[in-house]
């Protein structure tokens, strides 16, 4: 189906290329034999007899009548013959014929190697090519020798020489004696000695005279003579040289196109006039018309009817096969010294050569067909695949079963392999021959399999020749078969490189590039790439090299010994070179583009890197209301200088000189080797002041420029390795040099800084490294903004790409640093410590109004000056004068709070003091409120003393980290007293949390409370040590100490009052730390803020100080810091719910055990009620009794039996109440007595007397008494509960319900009140 | 299990998304590169004898001395194409059937991008257990 079109396609198959080599090799051999004389009289033109021959055995159109064996007849057109002396006919020397063939491809390579420079060709100019023209010609060429070099074998008939042409000079001394001697001598070939060919040869004597040594009298006797001796047609003369020297001019030199291999020089055939060359056409036309194709035509029938006598018919061929088989004993005869020329066999052979070379295929074809079998039958395997050899190209002459063509080719071919080395060159042969027919049919793909086939048995050069030329049959085939063009061009120079053919080697690989470029098959263009780079290297084109070798250094896919390979030879050739290698963009180490970060510094100046990576947003809240609104710093200096003012600058970023700008880019090493990279460093633009408006022209015409990126990339690295020298010379700023190395596989970040000295224009252009000392890479930025993220958030957000890496620099400016001193990394929650932030100047000028702003306050505050002498934490320790009111005045309250540095101090230490090393030192305080990871940013803001200054102000940013591990963890629980109003009872639960370390409970303080021990003897808890991992529990009475609101509210908003406990073992010979220093009540105050109250108007909560020390200071570590000394923790335990909801506090009081005798009459017993009124406003109370019932009594007397019988042993009367009640003594105990005292009964044991229901009125923060009564009639144990407590508050007019959380009104339910009734006796 | 055996699979875009060698033979340096050659020199024939066939194993396509390539066309043209020097061709067709089920899973995971690298190196033992079976 596929072959349809291309069988139309092909007419004839003499006018392909195949068949025209076949018409050209495929011919009549004259043996030429002939004296010296001859020769020398031909020399003189400056050839040799046969090459004066040569153009004239090409016969166009001879038009020869020839009939074939059957008498057809038909008419020879083109004809050739090929001439040889009879010392060249004979089986080539074949170390000379390696040696022509590897000439030609030496020759070949000589002529490519002015186009090594260029680039490799582009994969379509090789497509667009027609195959003649791609197909370089030396293919054929090297393709004919090698062919030539099996000339003359024995056992193919079509080299075996037809005629014999004998040439003697007229000169010689007895012509006719030398014609018999000439044919005489042993100097025959040996086909003719040894039997393989017929000696009786067809012969024709021919008389060379030399017209420059006489007139041709003499000659034409001699011819007399020999016509009357050899017979009149067999002999010729012939007269040379009849033309004077250089005076014969040609048109066409037809030697000129036979001997191109040699400077064509112009006395090629000087002496020959227009007879000379019109009588050699005459000799030759004559000899092949009249004499060679008769002879031929005369033997093919004398041979047919030999063959058809002895072979054809049906009796032969069973004579023949019996025949055969009788032989099949004999021992296989492979060097087929068996056939003579006698032989039937070979006269076959001849019949169907001789036919083949008169073009009467078909005859031809009948004879080798006969002959094949014979041969096969014989085992005669050699000769059975010259004959399937010549059947193929019979088949093909034919046009006819290009199956059985192929079947034959494909046969010889792997006949010829299966005898060995003797077949190989002769496989070789028969490869090319059906290579090309296959070409000739369009079937490019399997011509290029029969290339592949045949380098496999060929020596490395000339098996890389037939790579090639199978790569082209790729090339060439529909649809090109791009890949494996390729493959095989590969393989080819390979095999060139082998046969140290390195320029062919290079042009192959070259070539292949063009299918591999950019494809991501890693390994492939490593290899093509690697070997190129390296043979360049070799033929010391270094430069070239180089480029080749650096598509190959990233690869990281390669082993590390490949990597290392690749690397070293890089480098060697690079230091071939001898000089400093410049490179646009090496990737090696691979930058990171995306990850360039440049840190500089307008008014935001930053005090380490980590505050750089802060978000700016949450630096810009944090500087709120400190500093002035943004714009005005820059419009103030634009203003100032209207030069800046143009457009170009608008976008372009502050920096100030002096200061440096700080690039950061990460650099990746892809290898798995170790890598060293030197003297990295940007490459920066700086132009002064006064050329800025000059360059802004530049810069625009520079801009228009940038559209084209394919060529810019060259100019753009000139342009960076120009600006760089600029650099070396320039002194306008200061470059920072890093030299790092990289792991294998290492990624780091290296920041590379730039300082401008001078005001004006910084444009950072790109960076410059060097590789391993050698190498010089230079790499730009601009190119690769579109990728690049903006990292600075608003910095860069919203300005155009290209503008970002430009800078204003102004005028330098004080700047401050500064630094915490001591500030551990990481404390236990509660830690409060001293630290010391200290601010320096550098600069000249001084700076003003310093504020400081934290984000932190719960953490971090500031103190006060007077802070930094005291001594921590013995400050803190309670003394007996009462605390400055200097904090006071200064620090003020609130989460927004901005601390400014009183103006005394600073005109003390930074502008009074103008020498160096100004530096102000002010204490600030720590307390780990909470654990967890806290980050504190800090921003200090200044202004500039100096008004000039192109800038205002300027902030300070600082960022620490600080890790708070959880210590002491502390609950407490309050309830109320059961015995006495306003008096409360306080479980404290402290639990160590910490890893390892002790703490020392130092103290508790309440705030606004009154605290005390519940022991009278002041002592808590026998250890209050506290182990790690260790939980204590703490009992303390709480008593409300609060004044009512209406006195002395005022005073009381600043100073804390409250009271401590100490928790000392030893009781109260320690010295309690004061709550109200300052330290520690501003910490409180940040702690009720955090909690979001203020710090009055609660009175149903209490706030409570734990204060413990450390004696180990196992947490920090640092150097220098007192390790030895006792670290402090406070903690604060804020708004401590007391257990009553309820603003109104009652009391029952009465007898407990009252003795009556229930005989005389019931029992009255009179009871007081006292209220409490806690809260701020009047509060109605209104007191519901109900009589109780008998089961409770009932219930709550086998109760209170049991209970008492259990705890009887136990002395403190409190806890016997609790046990009736329950463990906790909680709020929701009386919810329980309730439903008991509901259920319904008949009879009641006691009844409340007066009135049911009581009410009065109380004003806020006042106590009163109610008495009640009630009456017993039988002995027992009562529980006084049934009653209620309804109370409602009343606000005053102006406060009504301001408080939101606060319950209105609501019912208490009675607490519990035993009493035993006795019977008196 | 033949001695030589390397496993490719190249996308649609003829780029290679997952290479491993799979024989036993001790891995030598250069053969690499040769097996690239060779695989990517095979694709020119894939992409003739792909379309000729309504099969998605195409069997030993092409042929480097005693290097076979057997290749397996997926729907989406993405080709598994394996070099081996053994004979086995029912354990080449289970293999590919195999790996395709493979790569299918890969493409379901919605964070790969058809076409490109295969990471996963889930994937890879996978084909390497693959591989030990029927090769």
């Amino acid at each position: 189906m596929m072959l349809a079109p291309s069988e139309t396609r092909m007419v004839d198959p003499a006018k392909t290329f195949l068949g025209k080599m076949l018409l050209e090799e495929i011919t009549p051999v004259v043996m030429v034999l002939r004296t010296p004389l001859v020769e020398e009289a031909c020399l003189k033109n400056g050839f040799n007899f046969v090459e004066m021959l040569h153009p004239f055995c090409l016969f166009k159109n001879i038009d020869v009548p020839v009939r074939t064996a059957s008498d057809q007849p038909y008419r020879l057109h083109k004809f050739k013959l090929r001439l040889f002396y009879a010392s060249d006919v004979r089986q080539p020397n074949v170390e000379a014929a390696e040696e022509q063939l590897k000439q030609v491809v030496v020759h070949a390579a000589e002529r490519d190697v002015s186009d090594l420079h260029s680039d490799p060709p582009e994969l379509e100019s090789v497509l667009n090519q027609t195959k003649p023209e791609a197909l370089p010609s030396w293919f054929k060429i090297f393709n004919k020798e090698l062919i030539r070099t099996l000339a003359f074998s024995e056992h193919e008939a079509f080299d075996h020489p037809v005629a014999c042409l004998l040439v003697v000079s007229s000169k010689d001394e007895q012509p006719i004696n030398k014609f018999v001697d000439l044919f005489n001598t042993n100097q025959l070939p040996s086909l003719l000695n040894d039997g393989a060919m017929d000696p009786k040869i067809l012969k024709y004597y021919l008389l060379v005279h030399d017209n420059q040594d006489g007139t041709s009298e003499m000659a034409s006797n001699i011819l007399t003579e020999m016509r009357g001796t050899f017979g009149s047609n067999d002999c010729r003369l012939l007269c040379i040289n009849s033309g004077k020297d250089g005076s014969e001019e040609k048109q066409d030199n037809p030697w000129s196109a036979y001997k191109n291999d040699v400077p064509l020089s112009e006395d090629l055939g000087c002496l020959l006039n227009v007879n000379d060359l019109n009588e050699i056409k005459d000799l030759m036309q004559d000899l092949s018309s009249k004499h060679i194709i008769p002879h031929m035509e005369q033997k093919i029938r004398m041979l047919n009817q030999q063959v058809s006598a002895t072979r054809k018919g049906f009796r032969n061929q069973i004579r023949n096969l019996w025949w055969r088989k009788g032989k099949e004993d004999t021992p296989d005869a492979a060097s087929g010294a068996m056939y003579t020329f006698s032989s039937v066999e070979s006269q076959i052979r001849v019949l169907g050569d001789y036919a083949f070379m008169l073009r009467d295929y078909e005859l031809a074809l009948s004879n080798y067909r006969l002959l094949s079998t014979d041969y096969k039958l014989d085992k005669a395997w050699k000769r059975y695949a010259g004959i399937q050899e010549m059947m193929g190209l019979a088949y093909f002459m034919l046009d006819q079963s290009r199956k059985d063509a192929e079947y034959c080719m494909e046969t010889a071919f792997s006949t010829y392999l299966k005898i060995g080395s003797s077949g190989q060159r002769n496989a070789t042969r028969c490869g090319l021959w059906w290579a090309e027919m296959l070409k000739a049919r369009d079937q490019h793909k399997e011509a290029a399999s029969v290339y592949f086939r045949i380098s496999n048995e060929e020596p490395s050069l000339h098996a890389a020749v037939m790579l090639e030329q199978a790569s082209y049959c790729y090339l060439f085939s529909n649809p090109p078969m791009l890949r494996k063009y390729g493959f095989h061009l590969v393989l080819a120079g390979n095999r060139y490189y082998l046969s140290d053919q390195r320029k062919h080697a290079i042009r192959t690989y070259r070539s292949s590039l063009s299918v591999y470029k950019g494809n991501s098959w890693n390994y492939i263009k490593d290899h093509v790439h690697y070997h190129v780079g390296r043979w360049y290297a070799i033929l010391g084109m270094s430069d070239v090299a180089v480029k080749h070798m650096l598509e190959v250094l990233a690869c990281s896919h390669e082993s590390i010994s490949t990597q290392e390979l690749f690397l070293r030879d890089f480098l060697q050739i690079v230091q071939k070179m001898g000089k400093e290698f410049e490179v646009f963009r090496l990737q090696l180490p691979i930058t990171n583009m995306p990850s360039l970060k440049i840190i500089f510094e307008d008014h935001r100046t930053y005090a380490s890197s980590t505050a750089v990576s802060v978000r700016e947003s949450l630096w810009q809240s944090l500087e709120e209301n400190m500093v002035p609104s943004l714009p005005t710093s820059r419009t103030n200096w634009l203003e100032s200088q209207p030069k800046y003012s143009s457009k170009k600058y608008k976008d372009s970023s502050i920096c100030v000189a002096g200061e440096a700008i700080k690039v950061g880019i990460e650099f990746r090493n892809p290898l798995q080797i170790p890598i060293s990279v030197s003297g990295a460093s940007l490459i920066c633009e700086l132009s002064a002041r006064s050329e800025a408006a000059a360059s802004e022209i530049g810069g625009q015409y520079r801009d228009s420029l940038v559209s084209v990126s394919r060529q810019q990339n060259d100019t753009e690295f000139r342009k960076l390795v120009s600006s760089w020298e600029q650099n070396s010379s320039n002194s306008l700023f200061t470059l920072s040099e890093v030299n790092f190395s990289l792991g294998g596989g290492e990624t780091i970040m290296v920041q590379l800084s730039v300082t401008p000295k001078v005001e004006g224009v910084l444009k950072i252009v790109g960076m410059r490294w060097k590789l391993s000392g050698t190498v010089v890479s230079y790499q730009n930025f601009d190119s690769d903004d579109a990728k690049r993220k903006n990292v600075k958030g608003r910095r860069k957000g919203k300005q155009s790409s290209s503008k970002n890496l430009e800078f204003v620099v102004i005028k330098s400016l004080p700047k401050l640093g500064g630094c915490i001193h001591h500030l551990p990394k990481r404390v236990y929650a509660g830690d409060l410590r001293r630290l010391v932030l200290e601010l320096t100047n550098d600069s000249e000028s001084s700076v003003k109004t310093l504020k400081m702003k934290i984000s932190h306050p719960r953490f971090l505050i500031p103190g006060s000056l007077e802070d930094m002498n005291v001594e921590f934490p013995s400050c803190l320790e309670r003394q007996a004068n009462c605390r400055n009111s200097h904090v006071q005045a200064n620090t003020v309250k609130g989460s927004n709070s901005c601390f400014s540095f009183p103006e005394v101090c600073t005109q003390h230490v930074l502008d009074v003091d103008i020498q160096g090393g100004k530096t102000l030192l002010w204490p600030l305080w720590l307390h780990a409120a909470v654990p967890g990871s806290i980050c504190l940013y800090i921003t200090i803001y200044y202004e500039m003393e100096n008004v000039l200054s192109e800038m205002k102000y300027r902030t300070l940013r600082m960022h620490y980290d600080l890790e708070v591990l959880p210590s002491l963890e502390m609950s407490v629980q309050i309830s109320p007293c059961p015995s006495k109003l306003q008096e409360f009872l306080v479980r404290m639960d402290v639990v160590n949390k910490t890893s390892s370390e002790n703490l020392q409970l130092h103290q508790l303080s309440s705030v606004g409370w009154e605290i005390s021990s519940l022991e009278p003897d002041g002592t808590i808890c026998p250890s209050e040590l506290l182990m790690d991992g260790q939980a204590l529990s703490f009992f303390f009475k709480l008593k409300n100490c609060r004044k009512p609101l209406t006195e002395g509210s005022i005073t009381s908003a600043r100073l804390l009052q409250g009271s401590d406990v100490s928790l000392d073992p030893q009781g109260s010979n320690e010295v309690l730390f004061d709550i109200s220093s300052s330290v520690l009540e501003d910490f409180y105050h940040y702690e009720r803020l955090h909690l979001g109250k203020s710090i009055q108007g609660h009175q149903t909560t209490v706030d409570f100080i734990l204060i413990s020390q450390s004696q180990v200071n196992s947490v920090n570590h640092e150097p220098g810091w007192q390790s030895d000394s006792t670290q402090l923790f406070s903690h604060y335990a804020c708004l401590c719910s007391i257990a009553s909801t309820s603003p109104v506090w009652f009391l029952m009081d009465g007898p407990r055990i009252v003795s009556h005798d229930f005989s005389i009459s019931f029992c009255e017993i009179r009871l007081r009620m006292t209220i409490h009124n806690s809260s701020n406003a009047a509060v109605s109370v209104r007191i519901d009794t109900s009589d109780a019932t008998s089961s409770t009594v009932r219930l709550s007397d086998v109760a209170a039996a049991s209970q008492y019988s259990v705890s009887s042993g136990n002395q403190t009367g409190w806890r016997d109440v609790s046990l009736v009640n329950d463990i906790k003594i909680t709020s929701d105990v009386s919810s329980s007595l309730i439903s008991k005292a509901s259920s319904p009964d008949g009879i009641t044991p006691f009844v409340w007397c007066a009135s049911s229901s009581t009410r009065v009125e109380l004003e806020s923060m006042s106590t009163t008494e109610i008495p009640l009564q009630i009456c017993v009639f039988s002995p027992g144990t009562y529980n006084l509960s049934n009653y209620r407590v309804h109370w409602d508050l009343r606000f005053p007019e102006d406060k009504a319900l301001g408080d939101g959380s606060q319950q209105s009104s609501g019912i208490s339910p009675g607490h519990p009140f035993y009493l035993n009734v006795l019977q008196s006796p | 299990m033949g001695s030589t055996a390397c496993f490719i699979i190249v996308s649609r875009n003829d780029i290679p998304i997952y290479e491993a060698e799979v024989g036993s033979a001790i891995k030598k340096e250069e053969a690499t590169h040769q097996h690239q050659f060779i695989l990517h020199a095979a694709l020119d024939i894939v992409q003739d004898l792909a379309w000729t066939t309504s099969a998605m194993f195409l069997k030993a396509v092409d042929r480097f001395n005693d290097l076979v390539v057997s290749v397996y066309v997926t729907a989406g043209h993405t080709r598994l194409m394996l070099l081996h020097d053994s004979r086995n061709e029912d354990g080449i067709r289970s293999f590919f059937q195999e790996v395709h089920e493979l790569y299918i899973k890969i493409l379901l995971n919605p964070l790969y991008l058809p076409g490109s690298r295969i990471t996963s190196s889930h994937f890879d033992t996978k084909v390497r257990a693959l591989a030990r079976k029927y090769l």
